[in-house]
């Protein structure tokens, strides 16, 4: 388990210094798949290398199993990491470059033989031991670097964006295949990436990072169904922003009104929210389309235009307070005709600013 | 069908003259190179040759007679009365002490070059430029006005024994001048520059990203620069040492100022027997010996580097 307290890490000296990380507090389970999110610049490197070892904190501890390691060097800490650029070593073989960090830890000679023939077998490149790391192609050398990181078994596998230099067909293989790593090995690893597809389809936990803080950490699903903030939502997916007004609370429902229709008791991130005008995430695949007049609609605007994508379409929707929606219906309207909407009230959820 | 067969031929001829055109081209492009080359290296390397083969001339010059007797010279003295050979180690002794310090001067500008280019390398890209400048600024000003100067710091009532004798430290002045200290140090000062510019070359490509990988992989920072840093600039590091290790050999202005020509060194031996000793059979022979030995040098220690790369070690 890697405890992060209050973590602070500023960049340069004085007063024009950066404040990458600022107060960062996030408990990262034993064994788990471990996504940091965020746009690039939301501080998800700069963590993962405070974890490293490769900077230490400006401010605060990190723990793992209980020892604080904040300000242990990298070599001292039972954490590996692969690197964006696999960073191989380019004058040893893939063999020897499994074997460095147990060289390294000098471990007796059988004993890294033994784990480099295992590693070659777990990433399946045991037909490559003996070639030089440059002969490989971009996957093969993406495994090379996980072999090699977790040849030495860390209690902590750091990712840094591993997968982004990979072409979309290799990645969705690799993704799996770290998927079966991570199960295999049982050792807990930490994954940092931008890209939102990748962090739902690996992770057991998320935590989504803005501005050098964590906005929210939960599975994916949490993550994707119960968005906290209007940060997340519009981060982590397709999911439309809409204006409504909070009327106030019933139970842990909130009570909103889209200006027409009923009023709807929906979950809402916070109960500390002001009475007024709030913003509703409402996902595509939950929204129906009406015809203009129905009595029922929730919403009206006219529709922009429509995308087929095989098992429906995408319909791009103009509100008529001016927001822009997507909707995701079997049977698309023409471009320019009248519709009102209407939304499962269970799966609208109200966000935090 | 005749035409086709025609102006495939003609195809076929109009290669072969763009063919010979290209290499008309390409020979007259090296032309200047293969003149200078030609004119001021082998000519002179083919004389010297000659010269070490023939008798030496009373008043200098030769004596167009064969004689093997310049390179017997090197290892025997002939009796002057019964004409019998003596083996004398002077000349190896000379040639010994060249070497050593040679290579001591190598060892010196690689022990100083080398994190001078790991500072430069490490830069931001747009100051790199700035450091190679104060790099080779040297180089704007003659090595033998450098040399005097260094003569002038180093000398009894020079810049550090008179700073040393006003702070007390010493009462009479340290004898820097004409020791083999002051010659080795105004070697590495002269040949410095050649042995961080290939070492800089070599670790402007190297992949800092390396270091927090070898760093990560329990690598003290020791056996990061042993086993990463090391081995991928070998290259640069092999071709400083033969930048500096050659030059050094053959270096005749520092010896003969900073030394005080106490203690011959093989640049100056050479130069000794054109001038005052007159035998240029023996300058010329003794040139062409350490020309072998540096082949030699230069051959083994390529072989030394080849066989480490690209092996799994």
């Amino acid at each position: 388990m890697i405890d992060v307290r209050h973590v602070t890490k500023r960049f340069g000296i004085g007063a024009p210094a950066v404040t990458a990380l600022g107060d960062v507090s996030l408990v990262i389970p034993e064994g788990s798949f471990f996504t940091l999110l965020g746009p690039s610049g939301c501080g998800k490197t700069t963590l993962l290398r405070l974890i490293a070892g490769f900077e230490l904190p400006s401010e605060g501890e990190i723990a793992l199993d209980g020892d604080p390691i904040g300000h242990l060097a990298p070599h001292e800490r039972p954490v590996n990491t692969v690197f964006q650029n696999y960073a191989l070593f380019p004058h040893m073989s893939v063999a020897r470059n499994i074997g460095f960090g147990l060289e390294m830890l000098k471990r007796p000679k059988s004993e890294i033989s033994t784990t480099i023939e295992e590693m070659l077998d777990l990433v399946q490149l045991g037909a490559f031991a003996s070639r030089r790391v440059d002969q490989l192609s971009g996957g093969q050398q993406q495994r090379v670097a996980l072999a090699r990181a977790l040849a030495p078994r860390p209690k902590v596998l750091l990712l840094d964006e591993p997968l982004s230099a990979l072409d979309l067909k290799l990645r969705k293989g690799m993704q799996s295949e770290l998927k079966r790593l991570q199960h295999e090995t049982g050792i807990t690893f930490v994954f940092v990436t931008h890209d939102q597809g990748e962090a739902l389809a690996m992770s057991d936990q998320i935590a989504v990072m803005s501005a050098g803080a964590v906005r929210q950490v939960g599975t994916p699903e949490q993550i994707y169904t119960k968005p906290q903030s209007r940060f997340v939502a519009d981060f982590i997916g397709d999911t439309n922003i809409v204006k409504a007004d909070l009327l106030g609370y019933e139970g842990d429902r909130a009570l909103i009104h889209f200006g027409e229709g009923e009023t709807l008791a929906v979950h809402a991130a916070s109960l500390s929210l002001q009475p007024g005008p709030v913003h509703v995430a409402m996902r595509p695949e939950t929204i129906s389309i009406l015809d203009e007049g129905a009595e029922t609609a929730l919403l009206r605007g006219s529709v922009i235009d429509s995308t087929y994508f095989g098992a429906g379409s995408q319909m791009r929707l103009r509100l008529d307070d001016g927001t822009e929606v997507i909707a995701q219906v079997e049977h698309p309207r023409a471009p320019g005709s009248r519709v009102g909407l209407r939304c499962d009230s269970a799966m609208l959820h109200v966000l935090e600013d | 069908m005749r035409d086709a067969l025609q102006t495939q031929s003609k195809l076929r001829s109009a290669q072969a003259t763009r063919a010979a055109r290209k290499r008309r081209a390409r020979l007259l492009l090296l032309l200047p190179a293969l003149l200078v080359i030609g004119l001021f290296g082998l000519a002179p390397l083919s004389i010297a040759l000659v010269y070490s083969f023939l008798e030496p001339g009373t008043y200098g010059g030769v004596e167009w007679v064969f004689s093997p007797d310049a390179y017997v010279q090197f290892l025997y003295e002939r009796d002057i009365f019964d004409d019998t050979l003596v083996f004398n180690s002077a000349y190896l002794q000379i040639f010994g002490r060249s070497f050593g310090l040679a290579v001591i001067t190598m060892i010196g500008t690689l022990i100083v070059g080398f994190p001078v280019a790991y500072f430069i390398a490490a830069r931001p890209p747009e100051q790199r430029n700035f450091w190679l400048f104060a790099i080779t600024l040297p180089f704007w000003t003659n090595l033998l006005i450098r040399t005097y100067s260094m003569l002038l710091i180093v000398r009894d009532e020079g810049f550090i024994n008179l700073m040393l004798i006003k702070a007390g430290l010493i009462s009479k002045p340290l004898e820097m001048l004409y020791t083999d200290g002051a010659v080795l140090a105004g070697l590495v000062y002269s040949y410095l520059p050649f042995m961080i510019l290939p070492i800089y070359a070599s670790l402007e490509k190297f992949d800092f990203s390396l270091l927090e990988a070898g760093h990560d992989l329990y690598a003290t920072r020791f056996n990061v620069f042993r086993h990463i840093v090391i081995p991928l600039t070998r290259p640069g590091i092999v071709a400083g040492c033969a930048l500096v290790l050659i030059p050094a050999l053959g270096a005749y202005i520092t010896p003969e100022l900073l030394g005080g020509g106490k203690k011959l060194m093989i640049g100056n031996l050479i130069a000794l027997q054109f001038g005052a000793g007159r035998n240029w059979p023996f300058g010329s022979a003794a040139a062409l010996i350490l020309m072998a030995l540096v082949l030699i040098a230069l051959l083994v220690s390529l072989r030394a580097g080849a066989s480490k790369e690209g092996g799994n070690d």
